[in-house]
């Protein structure tokens, strides 16, 4: 009895092969100091080729999940791992970020820094974890994903051992990171007692049951306990207090990726669990747990996008600015992850599209402006409002593509951010629920406050000048967030293709996630392999390979 | 008198309250850390506990449990070079003596 002559190990490889060059990059840049020296640009030159070599392999994964005809899920029933075309998608994008961010630090550091190995280690440390953490859908695979990479991101916020600013920083965002990890695990702990599995699709079976005959209360203790990590993750009120310091302390290159990839990885995962327990809707019962979560969700989302906002208002450090924006967005975000749990919206995905979309273009808004205000602090030695000024004549390629990203920020046409607002309005609006309006109100009303702080900064850069001289900045630093405002006009002129590129996705995203396909029998469609190692139900994580049909049509 | 459940799981509960009320009340980032060392102590003892007595033939719990000592073991070495990074430079572990980012 030989089960594993029917694994198809090899397509398992591939299919996670970026990982694998991940791991690969960060190995070899272990040795490579003992062969070829500490040089920094040495070792940078091995993380490109690594970083260059995974790209080549995510496009390649994308592509074969893409084509649906041998694209595969690990099924979220049993599986801890999902290989989905958001993943692969989501993978491209981490691998073309990393490279941003290794030309950024080429920019800022490669002349200083003694230590690069240690630096790309860290760095590719926690790329890998943020790849791990769209993929997951158990509870330990999320817990596992969420350390793998934080703990190397605590690390690098405070990687200048000189820098006291920097030492702060990383204990305060440490400290946070392990107080909410250890939340995190005792919630993990308890859901695993009441449901007797770590699964999230059986998670959200057990708490229909349950939600239905009251609330039951250690359920509703463990849910919030494991929320605690995600909330930290993608850091939402009450988590988000180590947010604007980590962001304030580590180097500009450091806080790009925080602020861009880190957070877009937690919100794909917060979007996965949440479409899990949106799957379930088909049962009578489910509007029962469907509510209250919705509700908890859409407040959280009004209350984080409100205090970064407020926050924000009164900044000095641009960067932390940025950093309060950035919470602001992840609350704009979350509210596209409430219509996930209303039937109204369910069945169509379009809650996953438009957050799918709003992810993308503010992955490209934020690496823009972060992008701009390294340039200025490599110039000015700070991230002061007051060095912005007058920016429009020190620097015109600089200020225009910022003041593109900013209204962007805002949400302002002809810019994609006005896209991503809009549909996130337009999926609340189909809900129609009483909670919608709400979050409706909420978002309109901020971003009226958010026009003042980013204008703000616009005015200092264009209307006011004090004859500071001009700025000179890399030309490699221009064409970068000049790439990047541009982006954000392209996707605003071409809305149609980059919806139905993001439907397609949120379809298949839907079609993974969901628990639907795990009520009952398999459909017909899908042929379902077990692949135990010892043939019982009882083994250890059994894999389930699912082979999902061809691109279903866009509903 | 014999050992249950239930017994497993209120030690956890006073390790949990025990570790929740250090990170509260601590102001040495040391001090905090073990608090949370006691929380993460208190969900593997859960794990392991649930794995006993809800049924035969179960690892996943014990297997967690496995993940969370490893995880707690990365977790304190970067915390313990955090904290000793922050004593050179700032000479004190104290969270409320580190003000220098606010706002």
């Amino acid at each position: 009895m030989n089960s594993w002559s029917s694994f198809p190990i090899g397509e398992h490889l591939f299919l996670f092969s970026p990982m694998i060059a991940l791991i690969a990059t960060m190995l070899v840049i272990v040795g490579a100091p003992l062969v070829a020296g500490r040089g920094s640009r040495t070792i940078a030159g091995v993380a490109v080729m690594g970083i260059a070599a995974g790209l080549v392999l995510s496009i390649r994964v994308a592509m074969h999940v893409g084509r649906g005809t041998s694209g595969f899920s690990l099924q979220p029933a049993a599986g801890l791992l999902i290989v989905d075309s958001v993943s692969a998608a989501f993978q491209i994008i981490l691998f073309l970020f990393l490279a941003a961010v290794t030309y950024l630090w080429w920019i800022g550091s490669v002349e200083t820094e003694s230590n690069a190995p240690e630096f790309f280690i860290l760095l590719l440390g926690s790329a890998f974890g943020m790849a791990l953490m769209v993929s997951s859908t158990n509870l330990l695979g999320i817990v596992v994903a969420i350390e793998t990479a934080s703990l190397p991101s605590y690390a690098l916020v405070g990687f200048d051992k000189r820098d006291r600013v920097a030492a702060e920083a990383s204990l305060k965002y440490m400290i946070f990171g392990a107080v909410s990890a250890a939340i995190m695990l005792y919630g993990a702990s308890l859901l695993y007692g009441l449901v007797g599995s770590l699964s999230v699709v059986d998670l959200a079976h057990y708490s229909i049951t349950k939600f239905a005959d009251g609330p039951p209360l250690l359920l509703i203790v463990g849910l919030l306990c494991f929320m605690a990590g995600i909330a930290f993750k993608i850091s939402a009120v009450p988590m988000h207090f180590w947010c604007p310091d980590a962001f304030e302390g580590a180097k500009i290159e450091v806080t790009t990726w925080l602020s861009v990839v880190s957070k877009a990885a937690g919100l794909i995962l917060l979007a996965r669990l949440v479409s899990i327990f949106s799957g379930i809707i088909d049962s009578p019962r489910a509007m029962s747990i469907l509510g209250p979560l919705a509700w908890a969700l859409g407040l959280m989302a009004a209350v984080t996008c409100t205090v970064g906002n407020f926050a924000a208002y009164k900044q000095v450090s641009v960067k932390r600015m940025l950093a309060y924006s950035s919470i602001a967005h992840a609350g704009y975000m979350m509210m596209a992850a409430t219509a996930f749990l209303h039937p109204a919206t369910n069945q169509y995905a379009t809650p996953a599209s438009a957050l799918l979309i709003y992810i993308v273009i503010y992955l490209f808004m934020n690496l823009g402006a972060f992008g701009v205000t390294a340039m200025i602090v490599w110039h000015e030695g700070n991230d002061r409002i007051d060095s912005f000024t007058g920016l429009i004549r020190r620097a015109p390629w600089l200020a225009v593509p910022m003041v593109i990203c900013l209204v962007s920020l805002v949400g302002l046409p002809p810019l994609a951010g006005f896209l991503g607002k809009w549909w996130i309005l337009l999926v609340l609006g189909s809900t129609g629920t009483p909670l919608a309006w709400i979050l409706i109100t909420v978002l309109a009303i901020n971003t009226l406050i958010s026009l003042y702080f980013y204008m703000r900064l616009v005015v200092v850069m264009t209307l006011r000048d004090d004859g500071r001289p001009e700025v000179k900045c890399p030309i490699g630093g221009v064409a970068l967030v000049n790439a990047c405002a541009a982006m954000l006009l392209i996707m605003f002129f071409f809305a149609q293709p980059m919806r139905a590129a993001a439907d397609r996705y949120a379809n298949s995203f839907y079609s993974t996630s969901s628990a639907k396909i795990t009520q009952g029998d398999a459909p017909a469609s899908t042929s379902i392999q077990s692949l135990s190692v010892s043939d019982s139900d009882d083994t250890l994580f059994p894999i389930y390979v699912q082979r999902i049909p061809p691109t279903q049509e866009h509903r | 008198m014999t050992i249950g459940l239930t017994h497993y799981l209120v030690v956890a509960a006073v390790l949990f309250c025990g570790g929740l009320f250090t990170m509260m009340t601590k102001r040495n980032a040391v001090g905090i850390l073990i608090g949370v060392e006691l929380v993460l102590t208190s969900s593997i003892l859960n794990f392991v506990a649930f794995d006993r007595y809800l049924g035969k033939g179960r690892v996943d719990g014990q297997i967690t449990g496995l993940f969370i000592i490893v995880l707690a073991a990365a977790e304190a070495a970067i915390a313990v070079a955090i904290c000793i990074n922050v004593y050179k430079n700032l000479s004190t572990v104290d969270v409320d003596r580190a003000t220098r980012l606010q706002g």
